[in-house]
């Protein structure tokens, strides 16, 4: 069991303008928005914005804690010179499901200088979400990261950062308390075993599955967990150069392929067994850990209704004896 | 932990031309390198891209030596930079070979093609230890006498009775010479196993190549009576980081780059579809 508990304190008044004061002074502010379009986003605020509610945005937080590109050095004449940190940033309205991912890539760039920069100056707060029909989120499935949990007759401090900001806001923190989940929701859940994923690698679900598969790459770009990237670099004139990293995709023909043309990962069906595996066993010293936080995204970003929460239900059920 | 997405600044101290396509290229780093035999670095172009090349030979005199193909996009670049040109070094990551495994043992290296470059680094420790006891054997196999790497030195190495070699080509007009103690085949590498004079029990081997390699040589030399914890394969994949985050080098649930990339048979044994 995974424990949620954390010091908490009612939501006395003026609490929330001071800290909207607070953290306006010091920092950029983002938040989620649904535009016209009827395209929800994470958007910086105005002066005027404070959201009361998290909603599922078509990018996830991760389009902050690692940019869709973001530069790593520049070169010129000879030097290589790192680029200097992100100011300093708020999100608010940070659905659960997204606080968990958060802190699944502080786990998987825990040595990463550059992520780790950027992320020393964000500032995190979490509000209760409305579950939509995609949602699967499971509030055991890993801890949690970030600062605050705003709901809305309390408020929690989930790091010392927290804590502090609170604080700060004369808002005294009296009792620990265990944030809620959605209710009946992680019951929907299906996820694969090592054994049930390696048992069906002749299995004709995955060309059932993959041979709809448009290798579009929509499932990975909205998923709050996946951060695979690639090296661009970009030349100027004067002969100054940027490397930039940049979210790469598993679907995308490249991504397995080395110099010469071998390609390890090729046809679709390796390739939607890649994003399986990574998902919901994981990589490298993370394996073991189930990174779907259940947000839905990809299921509602698909284009042709490829789930792997379906398939990994089919799976199982096959190799049931 | 420092920034190992920075690369430090190397020149290209010399460029020493081997067979077509295949040359050494020997970068001076600012920062000196401490790389063992079978650790790779990420050489950057700038304004061109990046790619990961292990090393040929031990660290001389803070050198860092490459075999290096031209292949793609940017070794093709690298290709038309001469020496006293700039480029970037990241590194080094991954594992590399544990020598220490073959103190006191016979040493098996097999090398298929370009697979040989990586090997030479560990031939170099291997002959780098002054009381080594215990036979150095190479075979190696390439596409045709024209191709293979080293061979002078090689040959001279055998002539010199310090290693046992063998060489197998793909296809052949003419055997390359000279003939004495230096067998050459026409076929396949793992036909050079077929009567070697081998005392599995106490053998360590490490083999690299391209994937048809792995998939047919590690398991014979199982057979052959090697322990699988004593055979060593280092594997290639693509690789964009180094350090075991952007997961295009994944194979098994493992990242190749940090956690290889040398895995021995047993290990590789639980990683489906690294081999």
């Amino acid at each position: 069991m995974t424990d949620y508990t954390f010091p908490s304190a009612p939501l006395q008044k003026g609490v929330l303008s001071d800290l909207a004061t607070t953290l306006r002074e010091t920092r950029l502010l983002w938040g989620p928005q649904a535009g016209t379009d009827g395209v929800c986003r994470i958007l910086p605020l105005s002066e005027d914005q404070w959201p009361t509610l998290a909603l599922t945005t078509l990018l996830p937080l991760k389009k902050l804690l690692l940019p869709p590109r973001e530069e790593l050095w520049n070169y010129n004449a000879g030097d290589f010179s790192p680029l200097p940190t992100a100011e300093p940033f708020a999100v608010l309205g940070v659905p659960l499901c997204d606080l968990q991912a958060a802190w699944y890539l502080d786990q998987v760039f825990a040595d990463d200088e550059v992520y780790k920069a950027r992320r020393a100056r964000s500032f995190l707060v979490g509000m209760p979400c409305e579950p939509g029909k995609n949602c699967h989120c499971d509030g055991n499935l890993m801890p949690l990261a970030g600062d605050l949990f705003i709901g809305q007759e309390r408020v929690w401090a989930l790091s010392p950062a927290g804590h502090a900001m609170l604080q700060a806001c004369a808002c005294n923190l009296s009792e620990n308390l265990p944030l809620s989940w959605p209710e009946e929701i992680a019951a929907r859940r299906h996820a694969v075993t090592e054994k049930v994923f390696h048992a069906s690698a002749e299995s004709t679900i995955w060309s059932e599955e993959a041979q709809h598969c448009l290798s579009c790459g929509a499932c990975s770009a909205v998923c709050p967990t996946c951060y695979c990237f690639d090296m661009l670099d970009d030349a100027v004139l004067d002969g100054s150069v940027t490397r930039s990293r940049a979210w790469d995709n598993c679907f995308f023909a490249e991504h397995g392929k080395i110099a010469g043309g071998h390609d390890f990962r090729s046809g679709r069906i390796s390739r939607l067994r890649f994003r399986m595996e990574h998902k919901q066993l994981g990589f490298g010293p993370l394996r073991g850990q189930n990174s779907c936080v259940g947000c839905g995204r990809c299921r509602e970003a698909c284009p042709v209704d490829i789930d792997l929460d379906r398939i990994a239900e089919r799976l199982s059920e096959e190799a049931r004896p | 932990m420092s920034d190992a997405l920075q690369p430090v600044p190397a020149v290209i101290a010399r460029i020493v031309p081997m067979v077509a396509d295949n040359h050494i290229f020997s970068f001076l780093p600012g920062t000196p390198l401490a790389m063992t035999p079978g650790q790779f670095v990420e050489v950057s172009i700038p304004g061109v891209g990046s790619f990961p090349v292990s090393s040929c030979d031990l660290v001389h005199a803070g050198l860092v030596a490459s075999c290096i193909r031209k292949a793609g996009r940017v070794t093709e670049a690298l290709y038309r930079l001469g020496e006293g040109d700039v480029v970037g070094l990241r590194g080094p990551f991954g594992n590399g070979f544990p020598m220490e495994a073959f103190a006191g043992q016979d040493a098996l290296l097999i090398a298929g093609g370009l697979g040989m470059a990586p090997l030479r680094g560990v031939l170099q420790a291997l002959l780098a230890e002054r009381q080594r006891k215990g036979r150095i054997i190479l075979l190696y196999g390439s596409r045709e006498p024209g191709s293979l790497l080293f061979f002078d030195e090689l040959v001279e190495l055998s002539r010199q009775g310090l290693i046992t070699l063998r060489f197998s080509v793909d296809f052949a007009e003419t055997l390359p010479g000279p003939y004495d103690r230096v067998l050459c085949k026409i076929g396949l590498v793992s036909e050079l196993l077929d009567d070697l004079d081998l005392a599995p029990r106490r053998t360590v081997a490490a083999v690299c190549g391209p994937p048809a390699l792995y998939r047919c040589v590690l398991e014979e030399l199982s057979l052959m009576g090697i322990p699988a914890a004593r055979i060593y394969a280092t594997l290639e994949r693509r690789m964009r980081c180094g350090i075991g985050e952007c997961c295009h080098c994944v194979a098994g649930g493992r990242f190749i780059c940090r956690d290889g990339p040398v895995f021995t048979l047993e290990q590789l044994r639980k990683m489906a579809g690294a081999i």
